[in-house]
């Protein structure tokens, strides 16, 4: 025996490294007819890690307080190739949310929410949850116009609250106003605490889903039809295959996020708006505040509300409930593909009515744009809330037997 | 059960033909312009940057520390970065260009002004402007630079269309010339896109206001050669705002084709793989 095997030998009865590459990879079947949906989720794993190792080096650059937006300045200019880490973190930032949003769309596209896998759904609910306050947080660190007045915008919604309002407010703040203080707890959380919890999280996500196997556009059960030893019939191996398949997809996903990341790490000034590169000024309120693209749809809800606190309201069920999708859901087939006319107009005016949201809140209010927010916010609520009825009334598909 | 099942797609058919006319109603309104980027302007003048136009950049570099520098700092740029950025000898740069002789290579260009005093004088303090062209875009800063006209009623004797209230003097006149809003005739247009004529044949024409003029011989520069100042001086701008896009658009070229052969070969690698199970 080589002493490399006897190395390997010797930790492996101590760590169990050979079962694990077996269980979660060699061996680990996964449905062999899969679509690019099921690419989103290996992209997140990506840009999570992307988001982290840029983080690590940003932390190094970076000032928190008062001065923190002549810190960024400092790391785009005089550090060399300082731009290239922080223009990974903020296209990442973006994409990050990009393919989140894109995974979570194929999840009520396929119904991967459906049993067994409601757990794996909620994790990523509360994934969800996770980001977008590690995106809020991370967003106010630059300390610009829009870090600021954006935060301001947030923080002033805890306010609203009733009784504890005020004070809650301060506490968040840590201060009478937003200062360098607010930025500093701001920061501690977006580079300590949050990342911990989003990990944890993506790791009970995957082990989660593990357990109960990977699902398919067909809503097809691969473990109803398995050989000799229990290994299902339409199924490969995770390793290699599964991985390859990935490989394409993350060099495909590269390429964009190299082509944003060079030449319009900006976004057209939705992945860096152009007021952030005014340095908070608490004395004067810019124009017109709108959140990043990725917040726009709930901050439309919040705005189609008249009263602060009902709009608060709305933007938190707006998010929560789709934590209860899968028990919402009353077909009997998973996938869009066998699901009645019925789902399939609901999910397209759902989509329809989200980009729509979306838009409107990147722009300032009108009247007209007003109606528009509450027709669409109404939309969005009535997808999740008529569920029940018409996925059981409507006609279904037969779902074939094999993938 | 069939019929029944008609009448639902009939039903939603509908609805669906109504939601699309709903949107084709609402979506013009929605999408409705914001106000005017350059405001009393209209639109702002469109501004092609060129930095790797190296004498541009210089001129505009020249034009910037001899009329703006003065007021406004460039505080997150350094004076030997932009000497070697735009290929200025350092001796040349520091002995002509940079008028303070305190001032070292190194430092940041944080200006010669204090905050506090010119605040007293304009009311408010003139804004760092390295980041100008990149808050506001290069088509605004070209656009404002070239529309300030005479105002008895401002401060200054000037305002600005661009950004109407400016409190800033308009340090270029003496290049351009006395800039003036006046009115013109113009021809008025009749309903089949023609000009409208009177019985004689004569054009109708309607006064219409706001137009910007240049008194003649006012100023010692021509408009075309204004235009250029300013075109250099916005190049330089955009520059300042982001001193590194040049280098940051070649090595993108390396990366982007880095992944693409990446996506390449994994592709012929999966599909190799994919003949064990197909
Ligand atoms: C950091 C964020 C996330 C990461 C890294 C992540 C990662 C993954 C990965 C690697 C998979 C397996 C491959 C695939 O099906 O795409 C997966 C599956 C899944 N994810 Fe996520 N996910 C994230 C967020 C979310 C969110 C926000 C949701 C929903 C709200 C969600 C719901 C699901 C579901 C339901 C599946 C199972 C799909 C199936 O097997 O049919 N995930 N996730």
């Amino acid at each position: 025996m080589s002493t490399i095997t006897k190395v390997f030998d010797w930790v492996n009865h101590r760590l169990p490294i050979q079962n694990t590459y077996e269980r979660h990879l060699s061996k680990h079947p996964v449905p062999k007819k899969v679509n690019f949906w099921y690419l989103f989720g290996a992209l997140a794993a990506v840009v999570l890690v992307i988001q982290i190792v840029s983080g690590i080096w940003l932390i190094m650059l970076y000032t928190p307080g008062e001065a923190a937006f002549a810190s960024i300045e400092y790391m785009m200019r005089d550090v060399d190739y300082g731009w290239v880490i922080r223009y990974m973190h903020t296209t990442g930032a973006s994409m990050f949310f990009a393919v989140v949003y894109l995974h979570m769309f194929r999840g009520l596209l396929y119904g991967s929410y459906q049993k067994p896998r409601e757990l794996v759904w909620i994790f990523g609910c509360t994934i969800y949850l996770a980001m977008m306050a590690e995106g809020f947080l991370g967003y106010v660190l630059p300390y610009g116009q829009m870090s600021y007045w954006g935060a301001q915008v947030i923080i002033s919604l805890f306010g609203a609250l009733p009784y504890i309002g005020e004070s809650l407010e301060l506490w968040i703040r840590g201060d009478y106003y937003i200062s360098g203080i607010t930025v500093n707890r701001f920061f501690a959380l977006h580079v300590v605490a949050l990342p911990l919890v989003l990990i944890a999280l993506v790791f009970l996500h995957l082990v989660a889903l593990h357990e109960v196997g990977a699902g398919n556009p067909e809503g097809v059960d691969i473990e109803a039809h398995t050989d000799q030893d229990g290994v299902p019939l339409d199924s490969v191996p995770f390793f290699p295959y599964k991985v390859l398949n990935a490989l394409v997809g993350i060099g495909v996903f590269m390429t964009v996020f190299a082509i944003i990341m060079f030449f319009f790490p900006e976004g057209g000034g939705y992945f860096i708006e152009y007021a952030n590169y005014e340095e908070a000024n608490p004395l004067v309120t810019p124009d017109h505040i709108a959140p990043v693209w990725y917040y726009s749809p709930y901050y439309s809800i919040l705005r189609a509300v008249p009263d602060k606190l009902g709009g608060f309201a709305a933007m938190g069920a707006a998010v929560a409930v789709f934590f209860v999708v899968p028990w919402l859901d009353r077909s009997n087939v998973a996938s869009i593909r066998y699901k009645g006319i019925l789902s399939k107009i609901a999910l397209v005016m759902f989509g329809i009515s989200f980009i729509t949201l979306g838009y409107l809140g990147t722009v300032s209010v009108t009247e007209h744009r007003k109606t528009m927010s509450i027709i669409c916010t109404v939309i969005y609520f009535s997808y999740f809330l008529l569920m029940p009825i018409y996925t059981s009334i409507e006609k279904t598909k037969p779902v074939p037997d094999r993938l | 059960m069939n019929l029944i099942a008609k009448r639902f797609i009939n039903f939603y058919h509908l609805s669906l033909i109504f939601f699309v006319l709903f949107c084709i109603f609402f979506i013009q309104n929605t999408f409705s312009a914001e106000g005017a980027p350059c405001k009393d302007y209209g639109e702002c003048d469109e501004f092609k940057h060129t930095l790797t136009d190296m004498s541009s950049l210089q001129r505009g570099a020249s034009t910037y520390l001899t009329y703006c520098y003065g007021c406004h700092s460039l505080e997150y740029s350094r004076w030997n970065r932009v000497a070697s950025d735009l290929e200025i000898p350092e001796e040349i740069f520091f002995n002509n260009l940079v008028f303070d002789a305190s001032v070292k290579p190194g430092d940041l260009m944080a200006g010669s002004m204090s905050k506090t005093e010119s605040a007293e004088w304009f009311g408010v303090a003139p804004p760092d402007l390295t980041l100008v062209t990149r808050l506001h875009g290069s088509d605004w800063v070209y656009t404002y630079l070239r529309t300030f006209y005479e105002d008895s009623s401002k401060q200054y004797g000037v305002n600005n269309l661009v950004y109407p209230g400016a409190a800033m003097p308009n340090v270029l006149a003496s290049l351009q010339g006395n800039q003036q809003l006046i009115c013109k005739q113009i021809p008025v247009i009749a309903k089949n896109g023609g000009e409208k004529r009177d019985d004689f044949g004569n054009t109708i024409t309607k006064e219409k206001c706001g137009f910007l003029s240049v008194e003649s011989g006012t100023g010692i520069l021509n408009k075309d050669e204004f235009d250029k100042l300013i075109y250099d001086l916005t190049n330089f701008l955009t520059y300042v705002g982001d001193p590194d896009k040049v280098e940051r658009e070649r090595i993108g070229w390396y990366v982007v084709f880095f992944f693409i052969i990446f996506t390449s070969l994994a592709s012929l690698l999966y599909r190799e793989y994919q003949k064990d199970y197909h």
